[in-house]
């Protein structure tokens, strides 16, 4: 791994209902843009920034939902091996945030075991520290904001704490808070996947580690 | 949430099995307006991989033959105009029969457990006792009472508390690999420190087999707290490491979501016992079940098959003969053409030629040592996560997803004979000029003629592999010759919980083979050879050296694979039909098809090109520079790729480096 140009490379993705700003919010972080009217990107996957925290690179791999959620026929392979969750909510829509808890149960059938394995005290089962709630204000300007709040910051908070979650308000039009969210993420997962290697003080692979096909290498019968 | 769908598609699929999720992809990919919709909660149809829970709410669907009309769905008759007619499409799936479920495992609970995060989809009282049935005739244990499982709530709180127990302790045991046998007593005591009872039997049986290895004790109520974990997959397929499904996933770059473990041994049964198949050239040299003799055979023989065609003379006055007439003429001892004949070119059914049998041998050998030293990949999390994978790409590019989505009929234009479009249950018509089906939604009136063949399949969990070696994750292949000729061979596959399909110090076990009567009296009396069941009381040791069912299920899938478009009454020609998993042990009849297919609709796009890496993708329209490090900067515009596209790395890979 000597070749590559980063110290650690995560996996992080973004659930919430269609429309609350998932995208814009990736596209601020990764571009510093905020693209107006932002229909559904086609044929990105996901988006990369590599960050430098305490002098190690860190590349963050960003995946979006693909406009899955829309009919909530996300696929369960999508949470798989992720190392931290962005659940998002729109703090002018009132819908956005009472679907959170279905968005809970939702990551704690499917996300991935190696979110546990990896990166978090593997004592825990589902470690729901892992996931950060964060809201977007991304519609209208702020005064639009203010009159058109429907989600109190108290009750946001109050959620958040009740699931053991970091909450952040963002707004992706501004970049407020974005660069922190995702900086704060990140000295997160170098610090639980620093805490994982000591703990479980790995020589040989963990159970639950797959390869990608294109990585395995050639060695012929022959 | 509440948005309606779109009404105007270029093609739209109906089933996520995977050669419809396949077709998705590439429609999607060549810049089709795709809808893909299934009538289920879950993608996949019978290519679909569940948790614990997740299988018996399936179960229970499928025992429940009769709830034909839930939810009001909106008449269409009044929708069809008079230029057009209507095909109607089956409203229940019928794919699925014979289900049969057994529970073995200790099912004494006090408490109501439901699986952690189980998604409340059947909120009525969950599953009942309805899926276990008594084995009575069948010699098994008095025992196996009904489940009294119950999944009435329970605070969400306390559950997710006592797993975290559970984990806890499995970590120790994690820690020491070695040990892990001998810790099973110490997991089991913890799980169940709520209940006296249970402390005091464990340990007694702890002390009665003090000179025998300690086993772990894995109570229904563990299976069921730790159902999360278990994916299990209605069809039992492996990939070959030089298969049409793997250079599909390189190709089209869809093999970036989903990871995958080797196969780790291949197995024989042979005079009643389990083997192991040396097949590698170095597993032939270590083997020590081979004499000096064998190995210079068995080595030659293989070597001569993976070039067979250049030496016509050696088998040309053998290509009408069947392959074991012909195995026997080669100097091979019985030992070897079982293991040749069984295990490497898995053909058991005599009337396998000559040729197909040394083509079988060599596609083995070719694969072999790709990936590993078996010739097989097994995704993890299960079979079911490719078709989603596929879908995934398909909505990268566009495609529109919805499930639980059900269409009443195909509305078809009289005139001209093709169909326009569908009606979905709200009544709602969504046109588009192509319709890709897949079989299990035909009415029973379009399938009249269809001669279906039947798959029999086992799913059991087990507490130890069939064959126990210094490591306990192993990953195998075991194909059971048939008792009687003419019979069917069985084939068997056991995974371990690093493919995270199971539990730890569990086995989950998928037993295949194509049907001649119900699953269970096809499959049982290899489950009997190979495993005892669980029983709380003293076993004797012939018995004890076997592994212990834990929880069993026998069902029958309806194979659709192979059948003409012809035997389909009434189909419009842009209506295209995918069939359902056929019984094979690869994933190549599903690919084919899918290609087929593409090829068909569209004949000069290319099929499933790969992507354009997310890495160098540029976004139109971007005037402005981006504010820092910015080597990833984005494009829409050209979806041309890189070749670094398929060396693109995973994560976890780097995490653990």
């Amino acid at each position: 791994m000597s070749m590559e140009d980063y110290d650690f490379l995560f996996k992080i993705v973004l659930i919430g209902n269609a429309g609350v700003g998932k995208t814009c919010l990736v596209r601020r972080f990764t571009q510093g843009l905020f693209p107006p009217g932002q229909g559904a990107t086609i044929g990105v996957d996901f988006m990369i920034k590599t960050v430098e925290i305490n002098g190690e690179k860190v590349k963050l791999q960003i995946w979006d939902t693909a406009g899955q959620e829309r009919f909530r026929s996300i696929t369960q392979s999508y949470y798989r091996s992720a190392n931290a969750l962005i659940l998002t909510y729109d703090i002018t829509c009132e819908e956005s945030f009472r679907c959170l808890p279905e968005w809970l149960r939702e990551i704690e059938q499917y996300a991935s075991n190696k979110v546990i394995t990896v990166l978090v005290a593997p004592e825990v089962s589902f470690d729901i520290t892992s996931i950060t709630c964060i809201s977007c204000r991304f519609v209208g300007n702020k005064i639009d904001l203010a009159e058109r709040r429907e989600v109190s910051q108290q009750r946001a908070e109050e959620f958040s704490e009740a699931q053991d979650m970091y909450y952040l308000e963002t707004s992706a039009k501004e970049s407020d808070n974005v660069e922190k969210l995702f900086l704060d993420l990140a000295c997160r997962l170098i610090s639980e996947a620093r805490q994982n290697t000591l703990v479980n003080n790995v020589s040989s692979p963990l159970p639950g580690e797959g390869k990608s096909i294109s990585y395995l290498t050639c060695c012929n019968f022959n | 949430m509440a948005d309606s769908l779109p009404t105007e598609f270029d093609v739209v699929i109906i089933g996520t099995g995977l050669p419809e999720s396949i077709l998705a992809a590439a429609c999607s990919r060549i810049g089709q307006r795709v809808l893909h919709i299934d009538s289920r909660s879950y993608y996949g149809g019978n290519w679909a991989s569940f948790s614990f829970s997740g299988l018996l709410t399936w179960l229970k669907e499928h025992q429940q033959n009769n709830d034909i009309g839930e939810e009001s769905t909106v008449e269409w008759q009044d929708l069809i105009h008079e230029t057009e007619e209507a095909i109607s499409l089956r409203k229940k799936d019928e794919t699925i029969q014979h289900t049969e479920a057994f529970c073995y495992a200790s099912q004494d609970m006090e408490d109501n457990v439901e699986e952690v995060g189980a998604l409340q989809k059947n909120p009525s009282s969950g599953v009942s006792s309805t899926f276990t049935e008594v084995l009575d005739s069948a010699g098994l244990p008095e025992d196996s009472q009904s489940s009294n499982f119950n999944s009435d709530e329970m605070s969400a709180k306390h559950t997710q508390k006592s797993d975290r127990e559970i984990s806890l302790e499995v970590t120790d045991v994690e820690e020491s690999v070695e040990k892990e046998k001998y810790c099973g007593d110490k997991t089991c005591m913890h799980t169940v420190s709520d209940k006296d009872g249970n402390k005091d039997e464990s340990k007694s049986t702890v002390e009665d087999n003090a000179n025998q290895p300690i086993r772990n004790r894995i109570t229904y109520l563990q299976i069921v707290k730790e159902g999360r974990r278990f994916n299990i997959d209605l069809v039992s397929k492996l990939l070959y490491s030089q298969g049409l499904l793997i250079d599909l996933l390189i190709k089209s770059d869809v093999s970036r979501y989903v990871e995958f473990k080797n196969v780790t041994r291949i197995l024989a049964f042979r005079e009643g016992k389990v083997e192991q198949v040396p097949c590698s050239r170095a597993d032939v040299f270590n083997s020590k079940e081979l004499t000096m003799v064998e190995k210079r055979m068995l080595m030659k023989f293989l070597t001569f098959c993976l070039e067979y065609e250049q030496h016509p003379d050696e088998y040309q006055a053998f290509r009408q003969c069947s392959f074991s007439e012909y195995l026997k003429t080669k100097k091979l001892t019985p030992n070897l053409q079982h293991f040749v004949l069984h295990s490497i070119a898995m053909t058991s059914e005599s009337s396998c030629t000559t040729i197909d049998g040394l083509n079988a041998i060599k596609n083995f050998l070719q694969c072999l040592g790709r990936f590993g030293n078996t010739p097989f990949l097994f995704p993890l999390y299960g079979q079911g996560e490719i078709p989603q994978c596929f879908c995934r790409m398909c909505a990268v590019f566009g495609g529109i997803y919805c499930l639980r989505h059900k269409v009443q009929c195909f509305v078809v234009d009289k005139e001209s004979g093709r169909c326009k479009a569908i009606i979905d249950h709200f009544g709602q018509r969504i046109n588009a000029k192509y319709f890709i089906v897949e079989d299990s939604y035909l009415s029973e009136e379009t399938c009249s003629n269809v001669q279906y063949k039947q798959i029999s399949r086992a799913v059991l969990i087990t507490d130890q592999s069939i064959l126990k070696t210094d490591s306990d994750q192993q990953t195998s292949i075991l194909i059971v010759p048939p008792a009687e000729p003419g019979a069917c061979a069985v084939r068997v596959t056991e995974l371990c919980s690093s493919t995270m399909t199971c539990m730890k110090d569990t086995y989950l076990v998928h037993l295949t083979c194509s049907s001649s009567k119900t699953a269970r009296e096809d499959l049982e009396s290899v489950v009997k050879k190979l495993f005892t069941p669980y029983t709380e009381t003293e076993i004797n040791k012939e018995e004890l050296t076997k592994p212990r069912l834990l929880w069993a299920l026998y069902f029958n899938m309806r194979d659709s694979s192979g059948i003409s478009r012809s035997s389909y009454n009434g189909l419009p020609s842009n209506v295209y039909v995918c069939s359902g998993p056929d019984c094979g042990l690869g994933n190549e009849h599903a690919v084919k098809q899918a290609e087929t297919l593409f090829q068909e609709i569209f004949p000069t796009e290319e099929f499933c090109p790969p992507p354009p890496n997310p890495e160098d993708i540029i976004f139109d329209g971007d005037d402005k520079q981006p504010e820092s490090s910015g080597t990833n900067n984005v494009i829409v515009a050209t979806l041309e790729s890189s070749e670094e596209g398929k060396n693109q790395e995973s994560p976890e890979k780097h995490l653990q480096n």
